[in-house]
């Protein structure tokens, strides 16, 4: 272990160093891509600059990025189970602070949904706020009914890639390039990808965090 | 009619169909395997449809969203990308084939949605013209690779898939970095205009640096092969043959892309070349000795991988001075590897359902009981070996002619060598499949979809020998090694 340690130290401190003197001699202001995101804004549908990144100029990448989300929880799913630890009863604190905190995490979830079209906020913040709230929910020992593990579950879980997709598909239909909106249209378009997003990327960090599959009825 | 067909999208069908796919396996899981052949069916008659539309067109180019590099992100095709669509294809269709057969329903259900959103991952990125969409399509790869890697749950598969997850998200991190400092220093993510914009500096060095690092530890090139042997031993045979295939292959293209269109013609002439050719040596000999001292045939195979992937990298050095040929032998090698290695670990997914364990020392006359299964791993061995007439050989005919020409002994040795050594571990597997075991074992019936799709990937790796001129005329669409083949 030791001698591993005296051969990496230096390994590491080489990298180090030549990494800090490749970023040192970075230009001072090079000219990215701020301007051309500026002087596209206003066909954008949406006035936050990285709204309009996220979801129009790249949102073929952000489309993926929702795949990667759901793959990573399908990955833990087929790890298969860990056996369900039954918790102690949540203590008052914690039962209280649940009650009272996650109705205003819901509501703050849908704040940062809408804030995301002008300013910060958007689909990953409002979905990790909500995944919040399922977290807090599943430590005080909640969980979803039986008859709502397997199809309503899988449903939300797919909505966010699901809607990207479809919305994939309808820019082909009306004869644009892939996820080309209507400028008219643009800012519902991304609220409405952003909404199912928001569900999607909620859920899915909840149901990572419980780590593993929800039973359906009569699988075992 | 044909106005129509050929107004399709092909290209995107490519990468929205097996999302979908893959999303309605997981909504309906009780129809997943036929939800799943129908997709990967649907992809290769797509892949048919691209091919067609580059033939008659050119290349294949979408802005996605209307913007166009470097505000958006370009999708892009010419022949380099067609025929790795196209492997993946064929060794997706066999491997979905054998598939069907060989999960049972609990394992299919999780089988299927990763399989295909694989399938996704992969055909993005070989469409993909923008590093950084390229990294988005390393994650979604690498990480249905590592969850398919761990699909039976057993001790092994888990410690292999594990050290597989490691290193893959390490190696994408790096890639990350790399994507980073060059956006940083270039002003652009798109392929083509950072190769009219880089110049040579720290900025690039260290990019190159980073990149080169966490893709060569994606491609497992020695001595960053560490987790290729477990983590491809003890997955299942058909996901294994998916890794070994198609997953490997496609960092390395990542890789190849780059070196073509950024780093090559900076950095060509500094040594870099040189040290991964070294590198892509030293993976063939200890990867072949590594397989040869195999006790068990997945292992066997797996190291054989390590040894092939290799060779891939014996072209950098070469081709400073050949030029096209050196691309054209790596492009051969790869794709005949997938097509043979699929095959292989098909065929051990076969031993080891009828036979119940892959000791090599027990295989006990499996020709005379299993005799597709067995020729399937003769044909495959052909092309892995590099004997004429099949794929291998003639991408390993393209290299020992480059090396001679040029004079590289050291390398017509490691080549020499190499091929030797490779004979010597398949004939050690051929060899046993004739003689009866010490021990013999009950023995279980193979269905015969499974042994079909073994040989029938086997015979593609042979037939590819015959058709070099056709396919290296189609990979030259759009001229994909232009840049640096004609460097003076």
């Amino acid at each position: 272990m030791d001698r591993n340690r005296w051969l990496v130290l230096p390994l590491i401190l080489a990298l180090a160093v030549g990494l800090g003197y490749a970023v040192l001699s970075l230009p001072e202001r090079t000219d990215g891509l701020q301007k051309m995101v500026a002087d596209k804004m206003e066909v954008s549908g949406v006035s936050n600059p990285v709204t309009a990144v996220l979801l129009n100029f790249r949102g073929y990448d952000t489309l993926l990025e929702m795949v990667v989300l759901l793959l990573a929880l399908l990955g833990v799913w087929s790890l298969g189970g860990a056996a369900l630890h039954r918790e102690a009863a949540p203590g008052p604190v914690l039962d209280t602070l649940a009650r009272l905190l996650v109705p205003v995490l819901i509501l703050v979830a849908a704040y940062l949904l809408w804030v995301g079209a002008h300013a910060p906020g958007g689909a990953f913040q409002a979905g990790s706020v909500l995944g919040a709230a399922g977290v807090l929910l599943l430590l005080v020992g909640w969980r979803l009914r039986p008859g709502l593990t397997a199809w309503p579950l899988r449903l939300i879980l797919v909505a966010g890639p699901g809607a990207f997709v479809i919305m994939a598909i309808f820019t082909l239909l009306i004869e644009r390039q892939l996820l080309e909106y209507p400028p008219a249209q643009a800012g519902a378009l991304i609220l409405l990808l952003e909404t199912a997003a928001t569900l999607s990327i909620g859920v899915t960090l909840a149901a990572l965090f419980l780590g593993e599959r929800p039973q359906d009825k009569g699988s075992k | 009619m044909g106005a129509e067909v050929s107004d399709i999208p092909w290209g995107l069908v490519l990468i929205l169909l097996p999302l979908m796919g893959g999303m309605a396996c997981f909504l309906w899981p009780r129809v997943t395997t036929m939800l799943g052949l129908v997709t990967v069916f649907g992809v290769a008659l797509s892949v048919a449809g691209l091919g067609w539309q580059i033939l008659e067109n050119g290349v294949y180019r979408h802005a996605v969203g209307g913007w166009g590099a470097p505000l958006g992100i370009d999708l892009y095709a010419d022949g380099l990308s067609l025929l790795m669509l196209t492997a993946t294809a064929l060794v997706g269709l066999g491997v979905s084939v054998y598939s069907a057969a060989y999960f049972r329903r609990e394992d299919a259900t999780r089988f299927w949605p990763l399989w295909l959103f694989l399938l996704a991952g992969l055909n993005a990125l070989f469409l993909s013209a923008d590093i950084f969409n390229l990294y988005v399509t390393l994650e979604l790869m690498g990480l249905a690779a590592v969850a398919l890697a761990a699909l039976t749950g057993g001790k092994d598969a888990l410690g292999g898939a594990m050290r597989y997850l490691l290193a893959a998200l390490l190696g994408s991190l790096a890639y990350l970095l790399g994507v980073a400092l060059l956006y940083h220093g270039f002003g652009t993510v798109d392929i083509t205009l950072l190769g009219q914009r880089v110049e040579s500096g720290p900025v690039l060095w260290a990019a190159l640096g980073l990149m080169g690092a966490g893709l060569l530890l994606k491609t497992a090139v020695f001595p960053l092969h560490f987790w290729l042997p477990p983590a491809h031993a003890s997955a299942p045979a058909p996901v294994s043959a998916l890794l070994s295939a198609l997953v490997v292959k496609a960092s390395f293209y990542i890789l190849l892309r780059l070196w073509l269109s950024i780093f090559g013609p900076l950095v060509g002439e500094e040594g870099v070349d040189t040290l991964l050719g070294l590198l892509g040596a030293t993976a063939v000999l200890w990867g072949s000795v590594q397989a040869l001292r195999q006790t068990r045939l997945k292992l066997l195979i797996a190291y054989s991988t390590v040894a092939q992937i290799g060779y891939l990298f014996l072209a950098f050095p070469l081709a400073a001075a050949a030029g096209v040929t050196a691309w054209h032998a790596v492009i051969y090698l790869a794709f005949s590897h997938a097509l043979a290695k699929a095959a292989m670990f098909l065929v051990a997914g076969n031993l080891l359902r009828f036979g119940g364990h892959d000791r090599i020392a027990d295989l006990d006359r499996v020709v005379q009981r299993l005799p597709l299964t067995t020729g399937a791993f003769a044909l495959a061995g052909v092309s892995i070996m590099g004997l004429p007439p099949s794929g291998g050989f003639i991408g390993k005919w393209l290299l020992l002619e480059m090396a001679l020409a040029q004079g590289r002994w050291d390398l017509v040795v490691v080549m020499i060598l190499g091929g030797l050594l490779a004979a010597g571990y398949i004939f050690k597997v051929l060899g046993r499949a004739f003689t009866q075991a010490e021990v013999t074992h009950k023995s279980r019936a193979v269905p015969a979809c499974m042994e079909w799709a073994a040989l029938l990937l086997a015979i593609g790796a042979v037939l590819l020998g015959f058709l070099a001129v056709p396919v290296l005329s189609v990979v030259g669409i759009g001229d994909p090694f232009g840049v640096s083949g004609v460097r003076p």
